[in-house]
């Protein structure tokens, strides 16, 4: 007989809303054998992490649990009392949150907060309850664990602060770890091993885990088994390695799809796309609309980045020095017509620095970047005209705040466009609108909606659209799928190309994570601390590198082997 | 820190000097004290006497020039009306006003600040609801009013307390002190409650939504999920995040109350600063008021600084460098 830890059956949560009853969790069923690491995986809004809440009496109001079971240990935790749980929370169940930089109480030092845990679910005392700490923190790989119990939660990296999560998710040896995304907010450097702690200690002391993620790369290298989730329903489970290459389910086998590979490229993401003739006829507006400006179908030399170099100024507080940290360090290269550059590192690397500095927005210290034959950097870019500027945009990471709240997504995406009389005779601004929308694969409607009705992956086709109402030729991408699901990131990036392909864009890409760089770009480029690391094409860069930081970058990807 | 703090000390020193420019121009454009505190049958050498003791004859720009200088060598000048040395004139009545200040404000933080976190964290129940409600009405309602139907109600109707002075006094360090005597308690608590509801009320609000907001941060669930009990919880996660506006409104409120109370202390005839203020602008004293509101600004400023170093220690994020 398997040993059963936790066990929900038919677990339902609601909201209930204005529109009527939100179902988060609907008819949910999963078991968890001691000392197994099961996984819970699916995309935003699939019900994922209300899972390990229900399990701690944690939903926030007006949240509940309308139906099912969940035992603990062969107890029922169904209506039972604040203080029931009080006992279980910290003691039988360790928590770990995704972002250990808002989990942990900004006002108070880390000692503080876990002997707080240590008081609260041990009976260790004083002196004992310190060296406990300090144990913990030593086995958290925490390297000078006095020192950090004097610290507080912002003087710290988050990969520090997430090994101090860990420390006080540990401090009582629960049965359970609930483990919600723990590094999906972390530095891709540091993934790696901070996921390496936790799973390490919970193996050690056979604690398990619940661990609930996004990332099938994370869920393929740790977990023992996997369920696969979907708006709140349950889509299939099985162990491991058959769900991930034999996938029963059609969603599955997409969300398998959609996982951009190192080892492999490939010249579009497998999924399922539809084009319209509305859509096409949009493409056709657009592509006219593209061809005033008469951009040259060449690949010839585009922007040239020739040393730059820039320090930031910080002070450092009270009476310390002012410290000076390099954004840019001598980065030199050059981009072409046409080209999807990559640029790749961790962050601090400087790669949005350097994007920054393209458009304008970061001045140099030394160093010029010459776009079209015109410098951009010489007499604080007197020569910049206002046609350099319109040319060149960009797309930012966080498509929630990019866009203006009180503006429709048409009004945002033409505004500009308006306020320069950029528009020709031919088009009006309405019309600009409806097929943008079109073009980037949303509805014409679209237009007339708020920003915020939409989803993160339909704002950042909106934000792409508003950098295409300029007619521009380059765009610089600050990390545009990042805060984006798999499968919305495969369409975001194949719209990306296809713009490439049909409006003779020059795309500067950057992103952390280079399986995404690998299937974008033309060539890449690795930074790190400010510092160019290498330049070469991607087949190179991932098969071949020459550089040691490159080296470590691939070995701290999680390892995924698809056959699919 | 020190460069921070020798930083403020010198904007407040131009600020002080500022508002000395604007209120003694102002004043003098405004009154003409040979007027206002000569007796109707004063003769001409009376008049003399008046105008060379206060030097009325030079050009404003002279007066004001020997203002600044006896007021750098601590000398805030003399009183037209009483005919006293102005400095004696507000210590005298700085008792009066400091214990009705003091007290106001820690009912408004003994009550206010737990009210608000009570129904910060049960905001949807019908006592959440009254409360803001009443705090509504608290801090809506005008101060005169408010003094007016107290007056009405405890001391003419109910002859419960008395309707204005300050009672019995008792020595205290050199200073005459109203809540050392019964007496003193009962002339203080209209006045008190008066000041205090406005107050209550604000920082109920102040309380009540910084716990909504901050009991939805994810360091609270966490805290929760670490198993921590809830009284500990309040207590030592949520406390301290929400102090930091609280602080900020309780600096500048206590400032306030001892510059501004001068409604209250007009309703309840207490012989406090306020009360003197408003006297002395009747009057067009305007050494007193001169003096009055320099000294006060100082004191804003004093207190902002004070706010601000209580920030750094409650909040381990704010830094402070000498640009502050």
């Amino acid at each position: 007989m398997t040993d059963i830890l936790l066990k929900t059956s038919n677990l339902t949560v609601v909201y209930p809303t204005k529109r009527g009853a939100f179902k988060a969790l609907d008819d949910i069923s999963i078991e968890i054998e001691t000392g197994k690491i099961v996984g819970l995986v699916g995309e935003s809004g699939a019900g994922k992490s209300t899972v390990g809440r229900a399990v701690l009496d944690l939903i926030d109001a007006p949240g509940y649990i309308a139906e099912g079971e969940i035992d603990f240990q062969g107890e029922s935790l169904i209506g039972k009392s604040n203080d029931f749980f009080t006992q279980i929370r910290g003691r039988k169940v360790g928590y770990v949150f995704q972002n250990p930089m808002t989990a942990l109480d900004p006002v108070m030092t880390i000692g503080k907060q876990v002997l707080e845990a240590i008081y609260a679910n041990t009976d260790l005392k004083g002196e004992q309850a310190y060296e406990r700490a300090l144990d913990l923190l030593t086995q958290t790989r925490i390297k000078d664990p006095k020192d950090v119990m004097e610290k507080y939660p912002h003087q710290m990296s988050g990969g520090m602060c997430q090994r101090v999560v860990f420390a006080i998710a540990i401090s009582a040896n629960p049965d359970l770890i609930i483990a919600d995304e723990p590094t999906t907010a972390l530095d891709v450097s540091v993934q790696r091993s901070v996921m390496d702690t936790l799973i390490d200690l919970c193996r050690q002391y056979k604690i398990s885990v619940m661990l609930v993620t996004h990332d099938i790369g994370v869920i393929s290298e740790y977990c023992d088994f996997v369920y696969v989730m979907r708006h709140g329903k349950h889509v299939e489970q099985g162990p491991t390695q058959e769900v991930i290459n034999h996938p029963k389910q059609d969603y599955t086998r997409n969300l398998m799809a959609a996982v951009p590979r190192l080892s492999k490229r490939l010249d579009r993401f497998r999924v399922l796309e539809t084009v319209t003739d509305a859509q096409s006829k949009a493409r056709e507006v657009i592509l006219r609309y593209f061809q005033e400006s008469d951009f040259p179908d060449n690949d010839e030399l585009l922007l040239q980045v020739d040393k730059a170099s820039c320090i930031f100024n910080t002070k450092s507080g009270f009476f310390g020095p002012p410290k000076t940290t390099i954004g840019l360090d001598t980065v030199s290269f050059t981009q072409n017509r046409k080209e999807i550059l990559g640029i790749v590192g961790e962050s601090g690397s400087g790669k949005s620095t350097m994007g920054r500095a393209i458009l304008g927005l970061q001045r140099l210290n030394s160093g010029s970047i010459t776009y079209k034959g015109t410098s951009l950097t010489d007499n604080n870019g007197r020569a910049i005209t206002k046609d350099i500027r319109l040319s060149m945009q960009c797309i930012f990471q966080d498509p929630f705040s990019s866009l203006n709240p009180r503006m429709t997504a048409g009004e945002n995406v033409t505004f500009p466009i308006r306020t320069h009389k950029l528009l020709p005779d031919w088009l009006s601004a309405k019309e600009l609108a409806e097929n943008l929308m079109l073009s980037v694969g949303l509805e014409a409607s679209a237009a007339y909606r708020y920003p915020q009705e939409f989803s993160g992956g339909q704002r950042q086709r909106i934000a792409i659209a508003r950098a295409m109402a300029f007619r521009p030729e380059f765009i610089f991408c600050d990390e545009p799928t990042s805060a984006l699901d798999v499968s919305v990131q495969a369409e975001t990036l194949n719209l990306m190309k296809d713009l490439r392909d049909q409006y003779h864009l020059t795309l500067l890409f950057v992103s952390h994570d280079l399986a995404v760089v690998r299937q974008m770009c033309d060539r890449i480029i690795v930074m790190r601390n400010g510092a160019i690391c290498e330049i070469a094409n991607p087949d190179q860069i991932i098969e071949n590198p020459s550089h040691d930081y490159t080296r470590s970058l691939i070995a701290a990807m999680p390892k995924l082997d698809l056959s699919a | 820190m020190l460069s921070f703090i020798v930083n403020r000390v010198a904007h407040s020193l131009v600020v002080a000097w500022i508002i000395s420019a604007i209120v003694f121009f102002g004043m003098y454009v405004v009154a003409d004290p040979i007027d206002s505190f000569l007796p109707e049958d004063a003769t001409a050498a009376d008049e003399q006497a008046f105008i060379e003791a206060y030097n009325l004859d030079k050009p404003a720009l002279v007066q004001y020039g020997s203002f600044l200088i006896r007021l750098v060598q601590g000398d805030l000048g003399i009183s037209f009306n009483h005919g006293e040395p102005v400095l004696d004139l507000i210590l005298d009545r700085l008792p009066a006003t400091l214990e009705l200040a003091v007290i106001a404000l820690a009912f408004a933080l003994l009550i206010g600040i737990p009210l608000g976190i009570f129904s910060g964290l049960n905001p949807r129940t019908k006592r959440s609801k009254a409360t803001m409600f009443l705090t509504t009405i608290g801090y809506s309602v005008p101060n005169f009013w408010q003094g007016i139907v107290l007056i009405l109600v405890f001391a003419v109707t109910l002859r419960l307390l008395p309707a204005g002075g300050r009672g019995d006094t008792a020595t205290f360090l050199g200073a005459e002190w109203a809540f050392l005597t019964l007496d003193g308690w009962r002339h203080m608590a209209l006045p008190v409650i008066n000041l205090a509801i406005y107050k209550i009320c604000m920082h109920t609000r102040l309380a009540r939504s910084g716990t909504r907001e901050t009991k939805t941060q994810e360091f609270m669930t966490f805290a929760k999920a670490k198993g921590i009990a809830d009284q500990t919880l309040i207590r030592s996660h949520l406390l301290p995040n929400i102090l930091i506006p609280i602080v900020t409104i309780t600096g500048l409120e206590f400032g306030a109350l001892i510059a501004f109370s001068t409604v209250t202390e007009t309703v309840f005839s207490w012989p406090g600063l306020g009360k003197l203020l408003i006297d002395s602008i009747k009057l067009g004293d305007q050494p007193v008021v001169t003096a009055y509101l320099v000294l006060i600004s100082f004191m804003f400023v004093t207190i902002n600084l004070i706010v601000d170093v209580v920030y750094a220690l409650i909040d381990p994020r704010i830094r402070y460098s000498a640009q502050g």
